[in-house]
């Protein structure tokens, strides 16, 4: 019994049109009937077309970033040293040359704390003032200075024109010789002023920084992040949404760069 | 013989290339055909991982490993992904040992395929690296025991040590030691990629090694292509196809399985462990990942407290391994008869039962300093009662006394498996019954069904075997039957699955398990459509 009988199978489309023809009739029991075939191809189709449909539905959902928010409402969150202790007035230098940023209010979501003052460094009383949003036409009253003498101020260090954090966006202070008194993106050259709302002072971006609203507790000389006021930060559709929550209950720790 | 051997094998390689992929014997698709594929289910399991890999890095942060590997556990699917992930890599880590015992024990690291074994050697070596790496980026508990074993090793290396250190786990800071990790287990990964195209490729060039029988017992066991041969396509893709959807069933039954148990042992959950700075941290055992156990209780000797964590690893795995590399070269007889190489099959019982011995004394003894004295026991006793035996087996056969060929093993195995199956199918029906829950209902469905299919595996393992095997086909309307059934209760599983939000760890559990069947009635749908197409 060579190929051409009993082992005469459908991929040998020669032996099976004999086979069809009548031609040794004794082993049809044992060759496959056309339509069966293609019927059980088709049901093989559906089994593995369903763990398929089931393996790519699952990767599908997954990579889909979550847009619920992880956090129902801002948090409230003090500012605290790396080394544990709680941020005073005194820690902060005036027009620190320095970048001073923390996390909020989400992780990984860098904004810059800022005591600002004058030329000579002595703290500049930071007033609210109706800050434009050049993208929307709409206006938004900025945060006031906070602290003994109404000069911290916090905004998101992420710029708004394409994302860059610091080192490359940073505050320049008013002794510079460069945007003096201003934060300034090397990435792309977008500038705002810290001193009026963090408003936009050159493009390319056409939106603001969005203001920390700090809030002072005079009782035990400490600062907490409490909301974000103004445009959403970079990046997100919502400030609660795309990113995690900081781990740290209550607190956000900041760090110095340079 | 030893005329082929001074041939540069490079030369060959380039200025000879072989036929790729060879055609192979048609028993290689038969039963116990499967132990031709181990180095195939290493592949897809490997692929498998790449992919869940590459998805998890969407979210994984080295800025907050543990937060982000914990958060993955939140997102749609995320728990489905990240338990697979980890039980594929424990599946193949189980598969290289497998593959690596059988193909000492039939002895094809002989001529031609030292430089193949050599090239699998190395793959051991980087699959137990990558799985090490992968493990630690979770930043739980568990990891950073096996960081702080991996920092101690490295440590000691002699002048370099500090260096050696800083590269492989970083500066200190959480951040440079994860970013570390994760460089590092994508780096080795990549490598194991370039090696696999080597030794699948000296795999194809030295062709298979055929059944002993078919060659004599004599080296060089080279498959002849013989024009009976079927070819790969589509013989050999189906079969492959075949094993590949029995491999993800695997990959995803025993994770979702475990997920859904009430209190597995942190060495073998599938979910990351508490943070190491979490206070209750204390409460889980200090030990590494299961698959490093070994070197861990090494360290517990009292000799490695004298050689320092560096030294004993040496010692401990590089004698292990240094026997590995050369063995293609020290046993160079040209028999492949099993019964005539007890050296290396003893060598290579003893291996596994030092290496599972180790293991289980290191979960159960984690940090138990151990004496001298009985360490040296534990060393000496298996070798002196298993290589006796395995001479006096040998001898036995030899003289065909004894007969290979029962598998009577199976229906025990099989048996413990359908009781515990048993078990589980009552607790899930007790449950339903009692908090009347929607996913009781299908967990029970489940549970019932496989107890089902393993209880009548087991009829037909107990009355089959009586029956002598000529293997029997079903009858054309069988087959359409068997497949409609099998296509019916796929679809029927999707359909359940679909509908369970992926919201809690348990949900995704239960898609899991419902995948896992997917898979396994897509496997068992090739098998029947062979069978009827190709008589295989």
């Amino acid at each position: 019994m060579g190929r051409s009988y009993g082992n005469c199978w459908l991929d040998d489309w020669r032996c099976g049109s004999r086979l069809l023809k009548g031609i040794n009739v004794s082993t049809e029991e044992k060759v496959p009937d056309e339509n069966r075939r293609k019927f059980l191809k088709l049901l093989g189709v559906l089994v593995i077309g369903a763990g398929t449909v089931g393996a790519l539905r699952s990767v599908v959902q997954n990579i889909i970033p979550p847009v619920e928010n992880v956090e129902s409402s801002f948090p409230t969150l003090t500012l605290y040293l790396p080394n544990g202790n709680p941020v005073h007035t005194s820690d902060l230098i005036v027009n620190n040359p320095q970048i001073v940023v923390f996390d909020y209010p989400l992780q990984n979501e860098p904004s810059f704390l800022l005591r600002l003052g004058d030329s000579s460094n002595n703290d500049v009383e930071i007033k609210s003032t109706q800050v434009k949003i050049p993208a929307t036409g709409k206006s938004f009253a900025s945060v006031p200075g906070v602290g003994p003498y109404n000069s911290v101020v916090g905004s998101s260090a992420i710029c708004q024109h394409l994302g860059c954090v610091p080192p490359e966006i940073h505050f320049y202070p008013p002794s510079s010789s460069s945007f003096p008194g201003k934060i300034h993106c090397a990435c792309h050259g977008s500038t705002y002023d810290p001193y009026s709302g963090f408003s936009v002072v050159t493009g390319p971006t056409q939106s603001p920084l969005p203001n920390v609203n700090l809030v002072y507790d005079k009782t035990n000389d400490t600062y907490s992040a409490t909301v974000m006021v103004g445009p959403t930060i970079y990046g997100h559709s919502d400030d609660l949404s795309g990113g995690q929550q900081i781990t740290t209950a209550g607190k956000t720790v900041i760090t110095t760069i340079q | 013989m030893i005329k082929l051997e001074k041939e540069n094998l490079i030369e060959k390689i380039m200025n000879d290339p072989q036929p790729m992929p060879r055609k192979v014997p048609d028993y290689m698709r038969k039963k116990g055909g499967i132990w031709f594929w181990t180095g195939a289910m290493i592949m897809i399991v490997f692929f498998y991982e790449v992919i869940t890999g590459l998805i998890l890095f969407f979210y994984y942060q080295p800025s907050n490993a543990y937060t982000s590997t914990e958060n993955l556990l939140s997102l749609p699917y995320g728990t489905l992904i990240l338990t697979t992930h980890l039980y594929g890599a424990y599946l193949m880590i189980g598969l290289v040992y497998l593959h690596l015992i059988r193909n000492m024990i039939v002895g094809s690291y002989k001529h031609p395929r030292q430089i193949q074994w050599l090239s699998g050697v190395l793959l051991l070596i980087l699959t137990v690296a990558v799985a090490y790496f992968g493990y630690s980026m979770t930043g739980d508990v568990l990891s950073s025991d096996a960081t702080d074993v991996g920092r101690g090793i490295a440590n000691g290396v002699p002048l370099i040590g500090s260096y050696l250190s800083s590269i492989v786990l970083g500066t200190g800071t959480e951040l440079s030691l994860f970013s570390r990790l994760e460089g590092w287990h994508i780096l080795l990964a990549g490598t194991i990629l370039l090696l696999f195209a080597v030794h699948f490729y000296l795999a194809e060039y030295n062709t298979i090694m055929p059944k002993a029988e078919d060659v004599n017992f004599k080296v060089p066991a080279i498959d002849k292509e013989k024009p009976s041969y079927k070819p790969w396509y589509p013989y050999n893709l189906l079969y492959m196809i075949q094993i590949a959807l029995f491999t993800f069933a695997l990959i995803f039954l025993i994770p979702s399985i475990l997920s859904l148990l009430p209190s597995v042992p942190a060495l073998f959950s599938p979910f990351p462990q508490v943070a190491a700075t979490s206070p209750l941290a204390s409460s889980v055992p200090p030990y590494p990942p299961w698959f490093l156990l070994f070197v861990y209780k090494e360290l517990d000797f009292q000799i490695s407290s004298v050689l320092g964590p560096f030294w004993a690893v040496t010692l401990f795995t590089g004698l292990p391994l240094i026997y590995l590399l050369i063995l293609p070269y020290i046993e160079k007889s040209d028999t492949l008869k099993v019964t005539r190489r007890s050296i290396v099959v003893s060598t290579a019982i003893v291996g596994l039962v030092y290496l599972i011995g180790l293991s289980y004394w290191g979960a159960a003894y984690p940090g138990v300093p151990v004496p001298n004295i009985i360490a040296l026991t534990f060393f000496i006793v298996p070798m002196l009662i298993v290589v006796p035996l395995v001479y006096y087996i040998a001898k036995r056969i030899e003289n065909e006394k004894t007969s290979y060929g029962t598998s009577v093993w199976k229906i025990y195995t099989l048996l413990a498996f359908t009781g515990f199956m048993a078990i589980m199918t009552g607790i899930s029906i007790y449950s339903s019954i009692v908090y009347g829950n929607y996913y009781y209902y299908i967990a029970s469905i489940f549970t019932a069904m496989i107890l089902a299919i393993s209880a009548l595996g087991l009829y037909a393992l107990i009355y089959g075997l009586k029956v002598n095997t000529e293997r029997k086909r079903l009858s054309n309307k069988g087959y359409i039957l068997f497949g409609s059934i099998y296509a019916f209760l796929a679809i029927a599983i999707l359909s359940i699955i679909s509908v369970i939000p992926p919201t809690t760890i348990e949900n995704q559990a239960l898609y899991g398990f419902g995948m896992g069947l997917i898979f396994v009635l897509g496997g068992a749908f090739i098998k029947l459509y062979r069978s009827y197409v190709f008589n295989e």
